[in-house]
């Protein structure tokens, strides 16, 4: 009985308070963006193997906000179109696979070259080290040292260590995303 | 709808907007394909963008947005970039977990925008597709697997299995055939069986080399061969006519392909022809029809079947029974005599298509006592039909008035009675050529012909038509009886007309003047004229009449301008012209006459009733409508330009002749050549090759004959670059005695002959008997002085003297089909008859020495040396072939050959060939030819 007062609650707040966030996931091929977007939907692990040929678009609702994810094959043919899917979003999320050290150089040079658009300056950026639960993978200060992200300064960026897996640290990856919801919109031009 | 496109793009911004739009965002959308139907061209960019601002509407669930959608990634696959971008999206949307309407959509668009790397990926969800229980999806698979077949042929091969299940799948598809249509049904249960169309198509594509494969395809779902268990047994049945019509249509491929399976197949084609779909037995009935050497016994029940389609009540029946039959009455018109009746019915029918495809269907097949009904008929309908139909029938009646000579009094009448009544200038054009083909080939009609031009001209709206008129009475008129009769008619035209006409009236005028056959009194009257004309308002008219009085007075400027009988070939004439208009640097220099080849006004004639022929050939079948059998015909047709009767018919004629100037002229700087006669009668149509290909020296040979010498000509190359050659003759030896026709008399060698610098040698004979025609075979050996030079700059070295040399070529053989020039003869089939018998040679000849038919043509038209009429190169059949040829002998004397061949394994051709010409030796001397 209680769950479902809190539902008709919930329903009732999402009325007032409903919030709408747009969300770019990129990365590299196989660095787990389409795993991470199901984890996020569904909160269930899923050992996806094919990889994303084109995007998907997932819609999902946490609370009062509903997400809309865009998440983008990192194959290289598509990364040229990443910037297309990146304008105007309330937040772009790069996705590393932090147990494949030889790819990280890569990764960084992808990741800047993404920033260094004039159209996303601003757009807040979440770097996430995935597969976390693996032995080799880095810390998160070996990440923030790989991928240079101390030399950024015009923009937010947050790093995680994640695991999509074991679902570590996926609620502190959403609760930075609810923050950047409609809120930080103000800042897209 | 006037949509500005540039106005369009901009609202393009409505897709990036959030929370989506649904409406906006749909009817944008049917804005831009709008657009690209209408041909508006989008830049790369453009599209590029407005595709990523589509994707965008992914994220809506909205149905109907989401269709537009699929629409517009189709449209826009071809011109935007990077496309592959939606394929995870729509291989989202054509799983089974969405909704149906998405599904089949979806995989219609993925079709479009995979490239082949991407299928394998793909591969197992169209697999799975199409073998799905809804047709909608079935159908989008299978037709997404043809569209994949050119792309990605060993992928899709692999989905044979799944297009059998397909093609044998029961699911919801239980219903009642295509034409009995599907009131009532929910739409994505559809009772078409469509699924069988498209996936007994994808079969076929699948399957299409393998004839044996096809073969046992069309028997499993013919019923034929219940046995077979191939296919998962044998309650295979093609509910969808469509997919049945399909299968004729394979069968007769698999018949083409392999003459012995003909016969088995018949007995399909003839079960399938009285089967319950008229779509069905339409398609056989034209299949049977179009079957190379059907026989008429077979053609039987395909006739009686389109018979009853006749009067059907739909008019697309009506109309595909009316053109299998137009097109079956160019090759046996008597099987298609039975429908007659029928098709007189159809004369009057409401639909044009039916009514014009009856009367030239009627009119290939009637024989000469319906023509007066037939005529009668048209007569009282004349006045309710459209122009363009009436145009139509002015053609037709031109081509019967051919066929049916006698009955020129009635078609006079007709075409007199039909340009009395109101008409556009095509209809009346026409209808007048019609009645100058009449004056022209029917001398009993001549007189009555022009009068009724003569009358049209009185009262006629049209100044091209007047000219064209009073040309042809310019032409015809003076050798008539009483010319005078005409001269009245055309001066009335100087008084009443405008200028073009009253030029035009002149010019005829001062043929009447200039005629052999005008009697003195009429030249003075003529002359009369004349003086009056010279007080016209106009320039060119009073031109032309002092240009008249002035040569009929001369009597060689008379014969050179208006009685010659030769002309300019027009063709080339016009396109030297052009090419002379064109390029601004040759209007410097005055246009060079020489360079057209003339020729004679016959020969000017033939060439444009051959051409006249075959473009109203194509009219009378209908080409606009033309059947896939004649597209594959056509482009036949045009591979082997070679051929010149099969070649473009305007075409080859045109380059004979400037072939034909091109020898004269070179042939007429040499000065003891040019003695023999101002052109060849009779040139060689391909040279010899009297050498082998690759050997030091290339070595060609062309024939002329002439009224009294024949000339040989060779054209050389030398391919070695390190020599010159000088003194370059060609030695010619008889290998049998031929002393007393032929003499030697003119050698022309070649100075001087440098590396892949042609240059041509001669060798003359007289004949001595101009009436024997002498075949011999010539030993060649080309004699020379080789001088070493240096490659670069080709000069001999210094103090070579260089030493003799000599080569030997193959032999030359003079054939009587030298003395043969190959002319197209219009209406040869007329022409046969009027030369009868009495001009006749035949003989039978055993050709064991030839593998096939073809071979045997093609080697017995270079020896004859004539013209193969329409097919003549083509056998439609192995086992037995005709093919008739004509042409000239000496240029002068018209020949018809006809030639009957048969084939069979073991014992080779059998050939009869008969020979008329207007002179017996002749006849005897073609068929002597051929040994």
């Amino acid at each position: 009985m209680a769950s479902i007062i809190k539902a008709i609650l919930d329903w009732l707040l999402s009325l007032f308070w409903k919030e709408e966030m747009e969300l770019t996931l990129v990365g590299l091929q196989n660095s787990g963006k389409t795993t991470l977007v199901n984890v996020i939907a569904s909160g269930q692990f899923t050992e996806d193997m094919i990889p994303t040929v084109g995007f998907n678009m997932r819609k999902v609702t946490k609370g009062n906000v509903s997400m809309k994810l865009w998440d983008i094959g990192g194959q290289p043919r598509f990364r040229s179109m990443w910037e297309r899917y990146c304008r105007g979003v309330n937040a772009i999320v790069f996705v590393i696979d932090t147990a494949d050290h030889a790819k990280l150089d890569q990764a960084r040079a992808e990741l800047w070259s993404l920033l260094e658009k004039p159209q996303l300056a601003n757009i807040p950026v979440l770097v996430l080290g995935n597969k976390n639960d693996l032995d080799e993978a880095l810390t998160v200060e070996q990440l923030i040292e790989a991928m240079n992200l101390q030399a950024i300064t015009s923009r937010e960026v947050a790093c995680y260590s994640i695991s999509a897996k074991n679902q570590v640290n996926i609620d502190i990856t959403l609760k930075w995303l609810i923050k950047h919801s409609s809120s930080s919109s103000s800042l897209v031009p | 709808m006037n949509l500005d496109h540039s106005a369009v793009l901009q609202e393009a911004r409505v897709f990036n907007q959030t929370p989506i739009r649904p409406r906006q965002s749909r009817v944008l959308l049917a804005k831009i394909l709008f657009l690209i139907y209408r041909g508006d061209n989008m830049s790369t960019n453009v599209a590029t963008n407005l595709f990523f601002s589509i994707t965008k509407l992914f994220q809506s669930k909205d149905m109907s947005l989401r269709q537009m959608v699929y629409l517009a990634i189709k449209e826009l696959s071809t011109i935007s970039e990077d496309v592959i971008m939606v394929t995870s999206s729509l291989m989202k949307d054509m799983q089974s977990k969405s909704e149906m309407t998405y599904r089949a959509n979806a995989i219609r668009a993925l079709c479009k925008i995979v490239d082949p790397s991407m299928l394998p990926g793909i591969e197992r969800f169209i697999k799975a597709a199409m073998v799905e229980k809804s047709p909608s999806i079935a159908s989008a698979a299978l037709v997404s697997g043809l569209h994949l077949f050119g792309e990605a042929k060993d992928v899709v091969r692999r989905w044979g299995n799944e297009a059998n299940e397909a093609l044998n799948n029961k699911g919801l598809s239980q219903g009642p055939s295509f034409f009995g249509g599907a009131a009532g049904q929910s739409q994505v249960v559809s009772t078409s069986n469509i699924v069988q169309y498209h996936a007994i198509g994808l079969l076929y594509a699948i399957r299409q080399h393998d004839r044996m494969a096809v073969l046992k395809l069309v028997q499993t779902f013919s019923g034929q061969n219940k046995s077979s268990s191939w296919l998962g047994g044998s309650n295979a049945t093609l509910r969808s006519s469509m997919a049945q019509v399909m299968l004729v249509r394979y069968a007769v491929r698999v018949m083409e392909g392999d003459p012995s399976l003909q016969g088995q197949l018949h007995a399909l084609l003839e079960e399938w022809i009285r089967h319950r779909s008229d779509m069905v037995s339409l398609e056989a009935a034209r299949a049977m029809c179009q079957l190379r050497d059907v026989t008429g016994k077979q053609l039987t029940s395909a006739v009686s079947a389109l018979q009853v389609f006749l009067s059907s009540p739909r008019p697309t029946v009506r109309f595909a029974a009316i053109r299998t039959l137009s097109t079956l009455a160019r090759t046996h018109a008597e099987a298609v005599q039975p429908c007659n009746v029928d098709m007189e019915g159809l004369i009057t029918d409401a639909n044009r298509s039916v009514a014009t495809l009856a009367i030239t269907t009627l009119l290939k097949t009637g024989n000469e006592a319906s023509v007066d009904r037939l005529m009668k008929q048209m007569q009282g309908f004349m006045t309710e039909i459209s122009d363009e139909f009436k145009t139509i029938v002015a053609e037709a009646v031109r081509s019967l008035c051919r066929k049916f000579p006698a009955k020129h009094s009635v078609f006079l009448a007709f075409l007199a009675g039909v340009l009395r009544d109101e008409g556009g200038f095509e209809f009346k054009r026409a209808a007048i050529e019609a009645i100058m083909d009449l004056a022209k080939h029917v001398p009993e009609c001549k007189e009555a012909a022009l009068a009724h031009l003569c009358e049209f001209i009185e009262d006629c709206e049209f100044s091209k038509l007047s000219v064209r008129v009073l040309h042809f009475l310019g032409e015809e008129g003076p050798h008539t009886a009483r010319p005078t009769m005409y001269i009245r008619h055309i001066y009335n035209r100087v008084v009443l007309e405008n200028a073009i006409v009253r030029a035009a009236a002149v010019s005829a005028l001062a043929k009447f003047g200039a005629s052999p056959s005008a009697d003195p009194a009429l030249q003075r009257s003529v002359r009369v004229l004349l003086r009056r004309c010279l007080d016209d308002r106009e320039d060119e008219v009073r031109d032309r009449a002092a240009w008249a009085l002035r040569i009929t007075d001369d009597g060689d400027a008379r014969d050179k301008y208006v009685r010659d009988d030769s002309t300019f070939a027009l063709a080339v004439l016009e396109r030297k012209l052009v090419e002379y208009c064109a390029s601004p640097a040759a209007s410097a220099a005055r246009f060079n006459f020489e360079a057209v080849p003339r020729i004679s006004r016959a020969q000017e004639e033939e060439t444009r009733s051959r051409v006249r022929m075959e473009t109203m050939d194509a009219v009378l079948t209908g080409s606009a409508v033309s059947t896939p059998a004649q597209h594959r015909l056509g482009a036949r047709d045009t591979s082997e330009p070679s051929t010149p009767a099969a070649g473009g018919a305007a075409a080859a004629p045109v380059d004979v002749f400037e072939q034909q100037a091109q020898y004269a002229s070179k042939l007429n700087a040499i000065p003891e050549l040019a003695a023999f006669g101002a052109q060849p009668l009779v040139s060689s149509q391909k040279p010899a090759e009297l050498t082998e290909a690759e050997t030091e020296y290339v070595v060609r040979c062309i024939k002329h004959v002439y009224e009294g010498h024949i000339v040989f000509q060779f054209d050389i190359t030398n391919t070695i670059s390190e020599q010159v050659m000088e003194q370059v003759e060609v030695s010619m030896e008889p290998e049998e005695d031929v002393s007393d026709a032929l003499q030697p008399v003119v050698v022309v060698p070649i100075p001087e002959l440098r590396y892949d610098e042609p240059a041509t040698a001669y060798v003359a004979y007289e004949r001595t008997d101009p009436d024997t025609f002498p075949t011999a075979t010539f030993a060649c050996t080309m004699r020379f002085i080789v001088k070493e030079c240096d490659p670069a700059t080709g000069e001999p070295e210094e103090g070579d003297d260089g030493f003799e040399d000599e080569y030997s070529l193959e032999a030359a053989d003079l054939g009587a089909g030298d003395f043969m020039q190959a002319t197209y003869i219009p209406d040869s089939h007329t022409l046969w008859e009027t030369l009868g018998q009495a001009g006749e040679a035949v003989e039978t000849f055993a050709l064991a020495n030839f593998d096939s038919i073809e071979e045997c043509v093609e080697r017995v038209c270079e020896l004859l040396g004539m013209c193969p009429l329409e097919g003549a190169l083509k056998p439609t059949s192995k086992a037995a072939h005709q093919a008739v040829f004509t042409g000239k002998w000496m240029g002068a004397t018209r020949t018809v050959a006809r030639t009957r061949m048969t084939y069979q394994k073991g014992s080779g051709v059998t050939m009869e060939l008969a020979v008329r010409s207007e002179d017996q030796g002749v006849s005897e001397l073609v068929v002597s030819s051929i040994a």
